[in-house]
């Protein structure tokens, strides 16, 4: 199920909100396990299954590395093994396809290419339950004593199938102890509506606009072209922050604070500032329970670019089981390496509009090669970003550009905080609360006419 | 909380959740959407493989997206709402000046070559006299009604490109283009506004110059009585979502001293009807009154005029031909329309069986641009 659908927004919802304020405090627990596994059982049931062995495995995990922690080395035994079958669940389901692929490169060897389908949300919940057994083990979270607690938070809908990537010691006393508020909720309630209005108003609008130039690739010209990449820049940061702010604003309805995903990354003058903008829960988890464990940079400067390039190879590859994926986070890899030992200084000295212009040249080329997953649609895409040979813009991407300009230039001022600093200087006003409800009467509308109108299907043979 | 006033907006939300989940219950359903032409999912079979599977889920889904509240309002909610952001024609359909809704250009990725192969395979295997007449988008035509911001209509291209390659194989070709330019620009309305098709006025002026470039008489305009019906909404409106826009006339032009000579027979599967009239006055009570021009899409269906002694033509058609039919019934003998959508036999066998005199090929350009069924003619 996704939030921007009319199942979830008009009868999962007001269902699950409804029989959680219901049932008195000491159940509400339960009942958000049971609801969660309906909400990610829906339309592929058996995945519970999966999900289910996950959070047993890891909940023993935890269990026996607490018992066993009064001698850390013998507590690390539990600890590998379960991150062993948690990393091993993962690469089975969701590089078991790209693994035989590559093996199968090598000549005299024939292994039946493996196809199973990738459950939704197990790169996040893996994530999850990965960083509950370190914390446990490192004494940085509690160990859980239910393991319906610990179910409610690996299998969380808010955040279950796209993140944040929610640490356990960021939400283990909340577990327990939390106290819903009218306020916390009335904040979800707004939080929900901005990352509702930026997925359906402005990141389907964008894919809508990228789907189009797309179309006419050779056509579009230089400008054409750019602008084509931008549109999809747009859409993966407000569909991805979107959801992002969804699931918080959800969290909070039901009593809980996740920490922000995203911080305005548009607006970086470095790719190094770039990344601590951007998808914060992924860089966090992956600095804390890779990168310093290898040293991180209390080490010698080869040892510390190896661990970089470790950190981003991963990284890459967690996006997805392609190769793109991989040559995308080893692109940041390397830039972020150069920025650190070689032109960090010099860029400082740069004056901003300078630096922002590199830096969104590089996050663009970067989603040139996050989007094209076959690598001579990739260098024809590239040539078009460059060759003068097609003119500056081809007449359609002018008619895309011109249909699409508001929304375009919509998204170009909210991926500023511009609208929040405004937001920050009225929210005390005696006016602010009704401001506020016309926006969410308003996102909530044209969201929810927008998503009708996907199903608004006039047959086909009646055009004749 | 010490002001109540703070949680309006948690207040809106959730009246409004509640509401849209109350009445999408206790609303009667219905099964079929009128605007869309089709019939609406039913309530999906609940059995424990059909869930574990996810048909139910699927099924469930649709249902619900079928059957929301005040769905049309939605849609037209949010066809304005693009429309005022500027990307009008987000759904296919351009919001014109005069209340025009016309359907935006076919791609230029299309089926035209292909197309045009059927129809010179046909030729050379059947060697039958042949014309051919295309009818020119309404964008193209009525240009100077549409948006600033639009695709670019390149029937001028398409047409010369069809032109050249059916001159290749000695297949007659009606060009339209400039009779339709020049009316149009004095005021005749040859095109709806709410839906795809010509008016009855087009179809006579294409009518008109059909017959004189085959060397015969076209009926005289002063023989029609000719009856205006309001209040049709057509295809380019249901598929706009622009409720507001108005209604648009139907005219039926309507020749009681030769309609009296002419039967109808209309073939569906193997059964065929005979009929003594061409057109089909129920379907003007509905909002799609094209239908009223022998009863929409069917078959085969075949005119048969006692009083003219000869002439038999083939019409190889779209529905753009339903409207014109009547206009040619008054000059041969037999008329026989074949829609490829929906005959799956032979047409040259019909053809040499039926020992028809000539061939007419009668498409709008959107749907001979667009249509996978006229390979099939050879």
């Amino acid at each position: 199920m996704v939030f921007s659908s009319l199942i979830f927004l008009f009868m999962y919802l007001p269902v699950t909100l409804l029989i959680y304020y219901i049932v008195p405090r000491k159940a509400r627990n339960l009942f958000l396990f049971f609801i969660n596994l309906v909400f990610y059982g829906w339309g592929e049931p058996t995945l519970v299954l999966l999900m289910l062995a996950s959070i047993v495995i890891n909940y023993a995990g935890g269990y026996f590395v607490e018992k066993c922690k009064p001698d850390k080395k013998k507590a690390k035994i539990p600890l590998i093994v379960t991150v062993i079958v948690d990393v091993g669940i993962l690469a089975f389901f969701k590089y078991g396809g790209m693994i035989t692929e590559t093996v199968n490169l090598l000549p005299f060897l024939h292994i039946k290419t493996l196809e199973v389908s990738l459950p939704i949300g197990i790169s996040f919940y893996t994530f999850q339950t990965m960083s509950y057994v370190i914390d446990v083990y490192r004494d940085d979270a509690p160990v859980s004593k239910s393991l319906i607690n610990f179910g409610t938070y690996v299998a969380l809908f808010p955040q279950l199938i796209a993140g944040p990537i929610v640490r356990y010691k960021d939400v283990a006393y909340q577990l327990k102890h939390r106290k819903e508020t009218l306020e916390q909720f009335n904040n979800g309630v707004k939080l929900f509506m901005v990352g509702l209005g930026k997925k359906v108003l402005i990141a389907n609008q964008m894919g809508a606009m990228w789907d189009a130039i797309r179309a006419t690739t050779d056509q579009n010209g230089v400008l054409g072209s750019w602008i084509g990449i931008a549109a999809y820049a747009m859409q993966i940061y407000f569909d991805f922050s979107g959801y992002s702010d969804m699931a918080r604003g959800l969290g909070n309805m039901l009593g809980f604070e996740f920490l922000p995903n995203f911080n305005y990354p548009y607006i970086s003058k470095s790719v190094t500032e770039f990344w601590r903008r951007w998808h914060i829960s992924l860089s966090t988890w992956f600095r804390e329970y890779v990168y310093i464990p290898l040293g991180g940079n209390r080490r010698k400067v080869p040892r510390q670019i190896f661990n970089l390039l470790v950190v981003w190879f991963l990284t890459g590859l967690w996006h997805g089981a392609a190769y793109n994926f991989i040559l995308w986070g080893l692109y940041y890899g390397v830039i972020l390496i150069i920025e650190k030992f070689v032109i960090g200084k010099f860029l400082e000295k740069l004056p901003s509009v300078l630096k922002h212009i590199y830096t969104i040249i590089i996050f663009l080329f970067g989603w040139a090669i996050f989007f094209f997953d076959d690598m001579a649609l990739l260098g024809e895409f590239i040539s078009d970003l460059f060759n003068p040979a097609n003119g500056i813009i081809g007449q359609q991407a002018l008619v895309i550009l011109c249909h699409y300009a508001v929304i375009f230039a919509a998204a170009i001022i909210a991926s500023t905080p511009l609208a929040k600093n405004i937001y920050t200087k009225i929210k005390d006003k005696r006016f602010a609360f009704a401001l506020e409800t016309v926006f969410c009467a308003v996102v909530l509308a044209l969201s929810t006419a927008s998503i009708v109108t996907q199903s608004y299907n006039p047959f086909l043979y009646f055009r004749f | 909380m010490k002001k109540k006033r703070l949680l309006l907006p948690m207040f809106v939300f959730l009246l409004f959740i509640f509401i849209m989940a109350v009445m999408f219950i206790v609303t009667p359903k219905s099964d079929y959407s009128s605007l869309e032409k089709r019939y609406l999912e039913d309530f999906p079979e609940a059995n424990l493989e059909a869930i574990a599977n996810g048909e139910f889920e699927e099924g469930f889904e649709t249902y619900f997206a079928d059957h929301f509240p005040i769905r049309n309002m939605w849609v037209g909610v949010n066809a304005y709402a693009n429309f005022l952001v500027g990307n009008n024609g987000a759904n296919g359909v351009y919001n014109c000046d005069n209340g025009y809704l016309i359907n935006e250009p076919v791609s230029d990725d299309n089926r035209i070559d292909t197309n045009l192969g059927a129809l010179t395979d046909f030729k050379d295997s059947t060697k039958a006299k042949m014309t051919c007449l295309i009818v020119p988008s309404t964008g193209y035509i009525m240009k100077d009604e549409l948006p600033a911001v639009h695709n670019e209509y390149r029937d001028d291209e398409y047409f010369n490109n069809i032109k050249t390659a059916l001159g290749e194989h000695k297949i007659n070709f009606v060009d339209v283009r400039s009779r339709f330019k020049s009316d149009a620009q004095n005021g005749r309305q040859l095109y709806y506004r709410t839906d795809h098709h010509w008016t009855t006025l087009g179809a006579y002026t294409a009518y008109e110059q059909l017959m004189t470039e085959l060397g015969r008489t076209p009926a005289k305009k002063s023989s029609f009585n000719i009856k205006s019906y309001p209040d049709f909404y057509g295809t380019t409106y249901s598929t706009s979502g622009f409720w507001f826009n108005m209604g648009d006339n139907i005219e039926l032009w309507r020749n009681p001293k030769a309609e009296k000579n002419i039967t109808l027979d209309i073939t569906e599967g193997e059964e065929t009807k005979s009929y003594n009239t061409m057109y089909f006055t129920d379907h003007l009570k509905e909002d799609d009154k094209y239908p009223v021009f022998i009863d929409g899409n069917h078959a085969l269906e075949t005119f048969t005029n006692k009083k003219v002694k000869s002439g038999k033509v083939l019409v190889i058609k779209d529905s753009f031909a339903h409207c014109m039919a009547p206009f040619l019934a008054e000059n041969y003998n037999t008329v026989t329309l074949v829609d490829l959508r929906y005959y799956k036999k032979s047409v040259s066998e019909l053809f040499k069986k039926g020992k028809y005199d000539e061939v007419l090929v009668i498409f709008g350009i959107d749907n001979f641009a667009t249509d996978t069924d006229l390979v099939w003619l050879s």
